[in-house]
């Protein structure tokens, strides 16, 4: 985010100035004589449709408020609306030859050339309105207009930008509503990918998470309304900045810097926890067991094999231990060569109980065949057995 | 800023754009459109289809270069379907693109990507295969061939094209069979094929909804409910396939939809879809043909009468009203199995119903015909045998294997 300077705006601009001169009705902040909506300005896009959402800027605001000397402008743009064109072109032009220099008419005469067709014209027309009122942030915009018309998307960009530049309110303004969408942008993210499911359970995701929002965590700053400098380096990375409005000032108090203050959103992602190293041993023992089982199952040892299951263990369909064990002796001795190889381990030990899952390459004679399995171990005397195996996760 | 949106964003997009924007996509099937902008949040259950349309409409209009819109409606979406991720991606890619240049769809910053990389490219395929589906839309009219003639007893009939990742729901009409939905789906992780139990794949090939699983007394992780089949069928047991439990199941509570390729071996469909499907289906007999690409052809074109496979189903059937055993024989496969139940095991039960049946000749009602190719030829064929003056019979079920010129029964028993 990007404070407003104070400073900039405490001087009249020439553009306030510019608009004084040519509404000498108004008060100089009184109705601008072209609309400066400035969500006209950041909110361009267009490939086909150009005209459709590129916005050229056109008549006299609220025309009904200029009714002293501004007949003249009231006049061409009645008829810009009536679309006659050639006659508000005529009417123009012979306001032009006692004024050449009027920068609003010109306007007018660069919008009449662009409904007219005259691409070019209208374009040497706004570009000399930016050379000679720099400020002024419409006839940029027109350009950017045109240019995109004519698909000259850098051109229509830099002269955007410089519209946004001629008053450093809307460039800041610019900038922060970027950095909104930004932060929008990587909450929508986060939930597409789903960074933040609420499945803290996911060590890798809750890394990822305190990873985003570290300087946060850190360093937490309480809630603060007085003007803290610092407070916008932690804006960067809060994930939800809460922003006071900035305290109002007069804009001719130089020094009077808005103030912003942020509270970092509280995060309640707490680190993992790391195993601890007892746990650790477990992991690598109950791991060892398994690939201990699955050694004995490919060379077809058939007391380590069946060693490896645990007089508790959960036999498939209910059948009888003994009635399991010749089966699956019979289905591993038969077999003139078989490769168990495990991959993808994972482990969770809790107590005397782990719970290991892993993909296990099984090859024996002409099959093959990768699968998932999950088994179930506990820990009996100092072993861990298996108590349960199935596959899938 | 222009350029960004410009540039990046119809870069992602151009392609279905350009094919979308002829509107006939989605135009087809009135339920995946949304007539309300902005659904009531208090509305009941969402309607199957509606957040992909809503999606697909949000793609048209960054198509259009309306991206204004296009938020609105993304952010909209989101609201209403916070755990549908691919909506939440597309709605971080319109937010950014008001913040600089995108270079492609789902562009998350890399410091933020960090280990979401695979879900990123899950989703990109996901919408990809989205896309796809709905591009190549089924012609007009037609339906897939493996549904050589339903009976209409089959009320409805469900296909699934995994290249397309979707499924197909018909509904069995006097005028034939109408395409009345289709859903996005995910299948196994290590995609199709299933042979073997845990191999984490989808079986392929021609199944029937043998139950349906109350969602209360599942998991979560399977979302509204559970409709298994009968997977491994009568083709697959003679192929030595193992494994089961293969469900069209739902979601999981945080996840809207899941990637491509998700599940152990099920078809996971989003839980407004999936709802849809239960309400609709019945038990039993609506048959589930599963297959890599689906064989679309028109309705006219699949003349049962004139399959040489009739054929042969007529003239077993006179074999057997004939009550001739060794004419009938002729018709059954060496390798033919029933439960373990070899041919000569099963000889003498086809003798006794051909006594039971006392002369009388047989007739065939409502009678059903799928037929899966690959590297066989399987005929699935369901009817009622009825002797004649009776008004009722057996449901049988049979699995025909082309053999050579010949087409042999390799499975027959009686259903239901």
């Amino acid at each position: 985010m990007h404070l407003t300077s104070g400073a900039k705006a405490s001087k009249s601009t020439p553009s306030a100035t510019m608009r004084a001169s040519i509404k000498p009705c108004t008060t100089p902040r009184g109705v601008p004589v072209i609309s400066p909506n400035p969500t006209d300005l950041p909110m361009m896009f267009a490939r086909s449709a150009v005209s459709k959402t590129l916005r050229m800027l056109a008549f006299a605001g609220a025309c009904t408020v200029l009714v002293c000397h501004a007949d003249e402008y009231t006049d061409v743009s009645q008829l810009l609306r009536a679309n006659k064109f050639p006659e508000a072109m005529a009417k123009a032009e012979s306001y032009l030859a006692t004024k050449p220099a009027d920068p609003q008419m010109r306007f007018l005469k660069g919008v009449i050339q662009r409904n007219l067709g005259k691409q070019a014209e209208a374009i040497t027309t706004f570009t000399k309105l930016t050379e000679d009122y720099p400020e002024l942030p419409e006839p940029y915009n027109n350009l950017a207009v045109l240019y995109a018309g004519q698909g000259q998307y850098d051109k229509a960009r830099v002269a955007l930008e410089m519209a946004i530049r001629t008053n450093p309110s809307y460039a800041t303004a610019h900038e922060n509503i970027g950095d909104v969408y930004a932060r929008l942008a990587s909450q929508a993210y986060n939930k597409a990918l789903q960074l933040d499911s609420g499945n803290v359970a996911v060590p890798p995701k809750l890394a990822l998470i305190r990873e985003l929002f570290k300087p946060n965590l850190a360093n937490p700053r309480p809630t603060t309304t007085a003007p803290v400098s610092t407070a916008a380096s932690a804006a960067a990375s809060s994930p939800a900045p809460t922003i006071t409005a900035p305290t109002s000032k007069p804009a001719s108090a130089p020094t009077a810097a808005p103030v912003k203050s942020v509270t970092p959103a509280a995060s309640t992602s707490a680190p993992a926890s790391k195993p601890a190293p007892v746990e650790g041993d477990a992991v690598k023992a109950a791991e060892a067991a398994v690939q201990a089982w699955a050694q004995a199952w490919s060379d077809k040892d058939m007391t380590a094999y069946l060693g490896a299951y645990s007089p508790d263990f959960d036999t498939p369909g209910k059948q009888p231990r003994s009635a399991w064990e010749k089966d699956r002796t019979d289905r591993i001795v038969g077999k003139s060569h078989i490769s168990v190889k495990l991959s993808e381990l994972s482990t969770k030990v809790s107590g005397d109980e782990a719970t290991v899952k892993f993909r296990q390459a099984y090859k024996a004679d002409s099959l093959s065949v990768s699968s998932r399995k999950t088994l179930l171990l506990k820990k009996h005397a100092n072993q861990w057995l298996i108590v349960r195996e199935s596959t899938g996760n | 800023m222009t350029r960004s949106l410009q540039f990046g964003l119809t870069f992602w997009l151009c392609a279905l754009c350009l094919t979308l924007g002829t509107g006939n996509a989605l135009a087809k099937s009135p339920k995946k459109k949304t007539k309300r902008a902005t659904p009531v949040m208090t509305s009941p259950a969402p309607k199957d289809g509606v957040a992909e349309a809503r999606l697909i409409e949000i793609y048209r209009l960054i198509g259009q270069s309306d991206t204004q819109a296009a938020l609105q409606k993304s952010e909209q979406l989101v609201k209403d379907f916070p755990t549908f991720a691919l909506a939440q991606l597309v709605h971080g890619d319109l937010l950014m693109a008001r913040t600089r240049p995108l270079q492609s769809f789902g562009d998350v910053p890399p410091e933020q990507l960090k280990d979401g990389s695979g879900m990123l490219k899950e989703l990109k395929s996901e919408s990809q295969l989205r896309l796809k589906a709905l591009r190549e839309r089924p012609p007009a009219g037609s339906v897939p061939a493996e549904f050589l003639q339903l009976s209409p007893r089959n009320k409805h009939a469900i296909a699934v094209d995994a290249s397309r990742a979707r499924l197909y729901l018909f509904e069995n009409r006097n005028n034939g069979l109408a395409l009345v939905a289709d859903y996005y789906i995910s299948v196994g992780k290590l995609g199709l094929e299933k042979k073997a139990e845990g191999d984490q794949r989808t079986p392929l090939g021609v199944y029937f909804i043998t139950s349906q699983l109350d969602p209360k007394t599942l998991k979560d992780f399977y979302g509204s409910g559970a409709l298994p089949i009968n997977y491994p069928n009568v083709l697959d047991l003679k192929r030595g396939k193992t494994g089961g439990g293969i469900w069209l199941h739902g979601t999981p509570p945080g996840q809207f939809s899941r990637p491509p390729l998700a599940s152990d071996g099920c078809v996971v469909v989003a839980n407004p879809d999936l709802e849809h499907i239960i309400r609709t289906v019945e038990i039993r007999s609506t048959p589930v043909l599963i297959a890599q690409n689906l064989n679309w052809v028109a309705p006219h074109s699949l003349q049962p009468p004139t399959h040489e496979f009739t054929a042969h189903l007529n003239a077993w059937l006179k074999a057997k009203s004939s009550g001739s055993m060794t004419e009938l024989a002729r018709f059954y496969a060496p390798d033919f199995n029933n439960s373990g139940k070899t041919l000569a095991d099963w000889l003498p039960t086809l003798r006794q119903e051909v006594a039971a049946a006392q002369g009388r000749p047989l007739e065939i009602k409502d009678l059903s015909l799928l037929h899966w190719k690959d590297t066989a030829d399987t005929m699935v064929v369901t009817f009622g045998e009825v002797a004649a003056g009776q008004r009722t019979g057996a449901t049988k079920r049979q699995y025909w294997s082309r053999q050579g010129n010949q087409w042999k029964i390799f499975y027959e028993g009686v259903i239901g």
